[in-house]
């Protein structure tokens, strides 16, 4: 068999390996409960009667709580699972056997990735019905401010969707990237944090840098650029509230800015796990 | 031709911030004929381990080299026919046992309508009939070091790495692991053991080597080892330890040498062994 298929069926082994320990521990539940908690207690502010208002608000809540918890998740899992790997001593079991080390961590980040997407999907799906149920209701007692149909863009709250499991996949490449050099899986979890904060606020930094006169800080905001991954372009929760569905354009290119860099970090990560001693 | 070849090997590790190494391996060289069963023996800390890491691609040697069928271990491609069964065997804890040695069958590149039951059968040989569905995060030690058994068979290696197999298993464990050993010797399959204990698994193999502080400090057939030709064994039962003694004494005055004499824990142990084996009901051992 070609190598590559080879370490790619490798890798989709490992990684479905991977997916089973992390359903079977329940990783996944909690922050997948907590935001659909957090989705479903925004509902109860109806009694405020905001009218059309209550629907944007019900929209903020739930893609803010897929943000938060999905990034929790993004952090935890390659953090923990990739450490416990390694110190569990399951790593050198499986490393012993005619498996490239490329595979092993592909398959890590691809389990990663995949609970991501079942975990944006579930999210959206949720607001989504959460959104069509309280906007039908609303039709009913306000059909004058209805006049011309539904508001609430569904088709771009599935391209919102889309972006927070682009962005979330960057962010679990990061960590992962961390974990592959990391000692422990509490530095690779506190360091996915730092990430999380410096990659999702990269936008201002860069910003403030291009304002200025000087080489030295335009080099510097070009360095930013090309060093940390802009998480802030992921949000495309702004044109679903305010311009409906982004252009396909768009969303192409941030498919393409995310995949560079899920493949950009996954290579620095097999790098590093490649000369690790186990 | 020589299925492990490894030449001036070294290894050292960081020890500390300050820069401080600690040589694990020093200019280790030792060659393993197919076919050979080799013990590695040396105390606790002598750098059995990292010798068989090294053989397997696991670190990385600072001097040296090593080979597996003429090819750098690093290469996936020299790990194909290897079994390894690692001092302590760590598996995904909610995982069952059979999907555990499914993992690897397939990761050693099998596949098939006959998987399940080649990982069946081999999981049973291994003594986990019963256990083999039940999650691994609540087998016992010893179930452990069966599963970990298992998945080094599951392939039916060429070259089998061993090391400290014998650890933490009952007396029937470890009756089963020197018969691992014998069966391994009579298919002609390579092995490669690891022990701190000579005679745990030294009597089973055609060659034994001692490692001491990293460095090669003895080689030869286990008959070299023993000098079994110069001996002569004596096998009493119910000899008192005052009686020992004046054995010793009486041998000594005619010039010979009392060189060991079985503890009474050896006959508990052997009693205990042919117990078990005579209950018929015998078989997975419960955490």
């Amino acid at each position: 068999m070609i190598a590559p298929v080879r370490s790619a069926q490798q890798a989709a082994l490992i990684g479905g390996s991977v997916l089973r320990e992390c359903r079977r521990q329940r990783l996944a539940l909690l922050p997948a409960a907590g935001a659909a908690a957090f989705t479903g207690g925004a509902w109860l502010l109806r009694d405020f009667n905001f009218g059309t208002t209550e629907l944007k608000f019900l929209l903020d809540a739930g893609l803010g709580a897929q943000a938060l918890f999905g990034a929790i998740l993004a952090i935890v899992v390659p953090a923990q699972q990739f450490s416990a790997a390694v110190d569990g001593r399951t790593a050198p079991l499986v490393l012993a056997r005619p498996v490239r080390r490329e595979a092993f961590v592909a398959g890590h980040l691809g389990a990663a990735v995949v609970l991501l997407l079942g975990f944006c999907a579930l999210l959206s799906l949720l607001l989504a019905t959460l959104l069509w149920w309280r906007e039908t209701g609303l039709m009913r007692a306000h059909p004058a401010a209805f006049a011309h149909g539904r508001q609430v863009p569904y088709a771009a709250l599935g391209w919102a969707g889309l972006g927070q499991w682009l962005r979330l996949s960057v962010l679990a490449a990061v960590t992962l990237c961390f974990a592959s050099y990391a000692r422990t899986g509490m530095f690779a979890t506190l360091a996915g944090f730092g990430a999380l904060a410096a990659c999702q606020l990269q936008h201002l930094a860069r910003g403030h840098l291009e304002t200025m006169a000087s080489p030295a800080a335009r080099l510097g905001a070009w360095l930013l650029g090309a060093l940390v991954p802009d998480l802030h372009r992921f949000d495309l929760a702004a044109p679903t509230t305010v311009d409906g569905a982004p252009v396909a354009g768009t969303v192409l290119a941030l498919a393409t800015y995310a995949v560079t860099w899920v493949a950009v970090l996954g290579t620095l990560a097999a790098c590093g796990f490649r000369h690790r001693d186990l | 031709m020589n299925a492990i070849e490894v030449t001036g090997l070294g290894k050292d590790f960081a020890a500390g911030p300050a820069g401080a190494r600690v040589r694990a391996l020093v200019d280790v060289t030792l060659q393993v004929r197919e076919g050979e069963v080799v013990g590695l023996l040396g105390p606790n800390g002598s750098g059995k381990s990292t010798l068989l890491k090294l053989l397997l691609g696991l670190l990385r040697p600072t001097a040296g080299c090593c080979r597996l069928w003429g090819t750098d271990p690093r290469e996936p491609g020299a790990r194909a026919a290897v079994g390894y069964l690692p001092e302590a065997p760590g598996f995904p804890p909610e995982l069952t046992g059979f999907e555990v040695v499914r993992l690897h069958a397939r990761l050693g590149g099998i596949s098939g309508p006959g998987l399940d039951e080649r990982v069946g059968r081999t999981l049973a040989d291994a003594g986990l009939a019963a256990a083999m569905h039940r999650r691994v995060g609540g087998y016992s030690q010893g179930m452990r070091r069966r599963l970990g058994i298992a998945q080094a068979l599951v392939h039916e290696p060429r070259l089998l790495i061993l090391d400290e197999p014998a650890a933490g298993l009952d007396p029937a464990g470890a009756e089963a692991v020197r018969a691992l050993l014998r069966e391994s010797r009579a298919r002609r399959r390579t092995v490669l053991v690891s022990s701190h204990l000579p005679g745990e698994a030294a009597g089973d193999c055609d060659r034994a080597v001692l490692l001491h502080r990293g460095r090669l400090v003895r080689e030869g057939t286990v008959d070299d080892w023993t000098r079994r030709g110069a001996r002569s064994t004596l096998v009493v039962d119910a000899l008192a330890p005052a009686l020992v003694e004046e054995l010793r004494t009486w041998l000594g005055a005619r010039g010979a040498t009392l060189r060991d004499a079985e503890p009474p824990g050896a006959a508990i142990e052997r009693s205990y062994r042919e117990a078990v084996a005579a209950d018929p009901g015998g078989g997975d051992k419960e955490p």
